[in-house]
């Protein structure tokens, strides 16, 4: 084996070359780490939305709670039932909610307005949905024009942040008095506020968009649905809720991860020809060295062996610097409009070790195919001619 | 020999570096030319505007409607020239569950005023107009669903309940981008007999034209204070500014996608810079040579930039002969045919053909002044001297 000094040291004489084939590699690297990223963000924030015990009601063919309406009546026979989860009071943990969009004043564009979700909520919200809790304030007191709103979206538009006031009906202003975090689901894209304020503010008086409940455990669902759906007056339909939501995240996910990959591919294609041009012109200028390491005996497998190694490491340390500054990224918040509900939802990148991996892995590939054929050439050179040579 | 004969000498001494070199500007003016028609697909519609077309909406939420006597309000006012009042239906066809497309319900009556870039023939158009069932379709919707002139279609919707029963009179062609031309429209008092009471004669929105020499900004906000006294207040944008606001809830992803193709530049620069200091540094005993036989060192120069936009130009040239049939009649057929929701129009722009060549000749230029000022500086003797 040749020792790895030589390979270091050969790196460290061509600096400029080395650091421009590592870059090239670690831009890849980065855009491509950042776009898995971002999927598994959306996928974290719509997956993680909603339990896994959890059952949501919607009018049938309606798709989404935005174009949902449900009589206010029929909550109560859905919450009847043996298969809903109850308090220790008794009480059913479940509750209809209204789900409404309003346009709001992004800070930072000039008049821009964009969708956000307003979702009028029962009293026993903070039983029905345990993952959510107050992290900054007070909760909304029932009954009264007061409003929660989500981390993700604090500070992001015009008047929602703690103190300050969303007109949701001219004349009646919901004043935020609390700010609340949910595990990183979309709810934290969320204003919540009471359900009668959001149904009168809306004209939405006697309906309510969805209604959500708590089973008894998630083997419950088969029977719950049975029931919802049987009477086929209801017009209901029932899901599991955690695929309600992981099916709003579906298209968008898919869009972000295609458009990912197929940057990436093209992108890895560029830097595998950086990588190959400079390894070739290292084997090229490096001829005499390798006729010498041949006549002292080193194997052609050994000099293969050797810039393949070579190419590993830049390689390497491209997919590193790479990945380092990707990880930067976890401090952008990227806003999106969700496909399935008109509205903005804020979503993080999101490191996790399987991308990383990933990206190191591609970055590999990218040394080791395009230093494959420089390294082939190498280990051909005749010891002789090469020593002879310019 | 003259120099620009020189350097294009030059390039061919290491064909391989060369090839490759060009492969790598290929693939990077491939994927900068897909990424800017990706960014302009998406944006074209609010490029392609009626500028005296204004969409007036419920200042709250889209979710809420406004009352019919909006309609008429905006109708009298004396710098809206004519107006027509819409409502969303969500419509879907059962047998194509995933395919998302607008189905709006519209006052027939005044529909072709307001839009009079949609073109249809005058008797599908009096058909349209007699027939209570009559739906209006957009040409590129028939095509993706393959529906016939004369069929009925039965589409349900997201938001009411039931079957609703068209008959498709009439086709249009939407003579402007800023037009869906993937549209249903049917008449609005079908869809106001089968809603209930409480959101009986509510309409969704109002677009209206603004009379000749009246502006669409100032008509904008004189209908939004005319309305700012009443219970309910609307918010109203000029198409351009309407499209806008929708184009910004995508903002981040289209920034994203910016500053993925000034990546891609950069890789591009990477390559081209290497080859072209590689090139120079092997080639310096004969910079030398030519110095010492006269040339002065702005003849090294031009000979390396020379050599530099000649590598941009081929890279250039041959990335959009490879780009303009691989989108225009490979993905974006596909794309406009199964995505013509979100990309109507998929097509390699000639702004975007000709900023992607100059572009590529330009990094080019610019990533050998390194290597070009390393020849200028070139000292003659120790260059001779230096064993290569």
């Amino acid at each position: 084996m040749i020792p790895i000094a030589y390979n270091l040291g050969s790196l460290g004489v061509r600096r400029r070359t080395t650091a421009t084939a590592v870059l090239g590699i670690a831009l890849v690297v980065f855009v491509l780490a950042g776009a898995l990223m971002l999927t598994a963000g959306i996928r974290r924030t719509l997956g993680s939305t909603g339990r896994a015990d959890g059952a949501l009601v919607i009018r049938k063919g309606s798709d989404a709670e935005l174009s949902s309406n449900i009589d206010q009546a029929s909550v109560g026979l859905i919450l009847e039932g043996p298969e809903v989860r109850r308090s220790e009071k008794g009480a059913a943990l479940g509750s209809g909610e209204v789900v409404v969009v309003t346009a709001l004043e992004k800070i930072g564009t000039k008049g821009g307005v964009s969708n956000v979700n307003v979702r009028g909520v029962a009293d026993n919200v903070w039983l029905v949905r345990p993952e959510a809790h107050i992290v900054d304030g007070v909760p909304a007191k029932a009954g009264t024009d007061e409003a929660v709103i989500g981390a993700r979206i604090r500070g992001r538009f015009k008047g929602v942040e703690l103190g300050q006031s969303l007109e949701l009906r001219k004349g009646r202003p919901a004043r935020i008095v609390g700010v609340f975090e949910a595990g990183g689901s979309s709810f934290e894209s969320e204003i919540w506020a009471d359900v009668d304020t959001v149904r009168t503010a809306f004209g939405r008086e006697g309906l309510v968009s969805s209604t959500t409940v708590q089973l008894l455990s998630m083997g419950s669902f088969d029977a719950f649905k049975a029931r919802i759906e049987h009477d086929k007056n209801l017009g209901l339909e029932a899901m599991r809720e955690s695929i309600y939501y992981e099916k709003q995240s579906e298209n968008l996910a898919k869009f972000i991860g295609v458009l990912g990959w197929l940057i990436s591919a093209f992108f890895s294609i560029g830097a595998m020809i950086g990588a190959m041009i400079t390894m070739y012109a290292s084997v090229s200028s490096r001829e005499r060295e390798i006729g010498t390491l041949r006549a002292l005996g080193f194997s052609r497998r050994s000099v293969l062996a050797s810039f393949m190694l070579e190419a590993c490491l830049v390689s390497l340390l491209g997919g590193a610097v790479g990945c380092a500054a990707s990880l930067a990224l976890g401090v952008v918040r990227f806003s999106m409009i969700n496909f399935a509900t008109w509205s903005e939802i804020v979503f993080v990148f999101e490191p996790t070790a399987r991308i990383l991996v990933i990206a190191m892995v591609s970055a590999v590939a990218m040394g080791v195919l395009g230093g494959f054929l420089p390294a082939v050439r190498a280990a051909r050179l005749r010891p002789v001619e090469a020593m002879r040579g310019e | 020999m003259s120099i620009p004969g020189l350097a294009a000498r030059n390039l061919l001494r290491n064909k391989l570096r060369s090839f490759l070199t060009v492969s790598g500007v290929t693939v990077g003016v491939l994927a900068f030319v897909l990424l800017r028609t990706v960014i302009w697909a998406w944006t074209a519609q609010s490029e392609d505007t009626a500028v005296d077309r204004i969409v007036t909406r419920h200042k709250v939420t889209f979710v809420m409607e406004l009352p019919m006597s909006h309609f008429d309000e905006i109708r009298s006012m004396k710098e809206v020239r004519c107006a027509t009042y819409q409502n969303w239906f969500g419509g879907k066809d059962p047998s194509h569950d995933q395919e998302f497309f607008a189905t709006i319900a519209c006052d027939e009556k005044t529909l072709f005023d307001v839009y009079d870039d949609m073109e249809t023939p005058p008797d599908q158009k009096k058909a349209f107009l007699e027939d209570k069932q009559g739906a209006l379709v957009g040409e590129k919707l028939m095509q993706r669903l393959g529906w016939k002139l004369g069929q009925t279609v039965v589409l349900q919707s997201q938001i009411y309940p039931g079957d609703w029963e068209f008959h498709i009179v009439g086709v249009y062609k939407a003579l402007r981008k800023a037009v869906d031309p993937a549209q249903v429209f049917f008449h609005w008092d079908m869809l106001n007999e089968r809603r209930p009471a409480r959101i009986k004669d509510h309409i969704g929105w109002i677009v209206s034209r603004v009379a000749p020499g009246a502006s669409a900004a100032r008509t904008s906000l004189a209908i939004d204070e005319h309305f700012d006294a009443l219970d309910v207040q609307t918010l109203s944008q000029d198409e351009h500014a309407f499209q806008q606001s929708f184009l910004a809830m995508f903002s981040a992803v289209l920034t994203a996608l910016d500053t993925v193709s000034l990546v891609i530049l950069g890789i591009m620069m990477l390559i081209l810079g290497n080859t072209l200091a590689m090139g120079v540094r092997e080639r310096t005993g004969e910079y030398a040579v030519l110095r010492a036989i006269g040339f002065l060192p702005r003849h090294m120069v031009a000979l390396v930039v020379a050599e530099a936009a000649a590598l941009g130009f081929v890279g250039g040239a041959v990335g959009l002969a490879v780009a303009f049939p691989l989108i225009n009649l490979g993905m974006g057929r596909y794309i406009e045919e199964n995505f013509g929701g979100m990309f109507p129009f998929f097509r390699v722009t000639p702004s975007a053909a000709i900023v992607a060549m100059a572009l590529s000749i330009a990094l080019a230029v610019v990533a050998s002044v390194p290597p070009a000022l390393a020849a200028y500086r070139l000292r003659v003797v120790d260059a001779l001297r230096r064993v290569a």
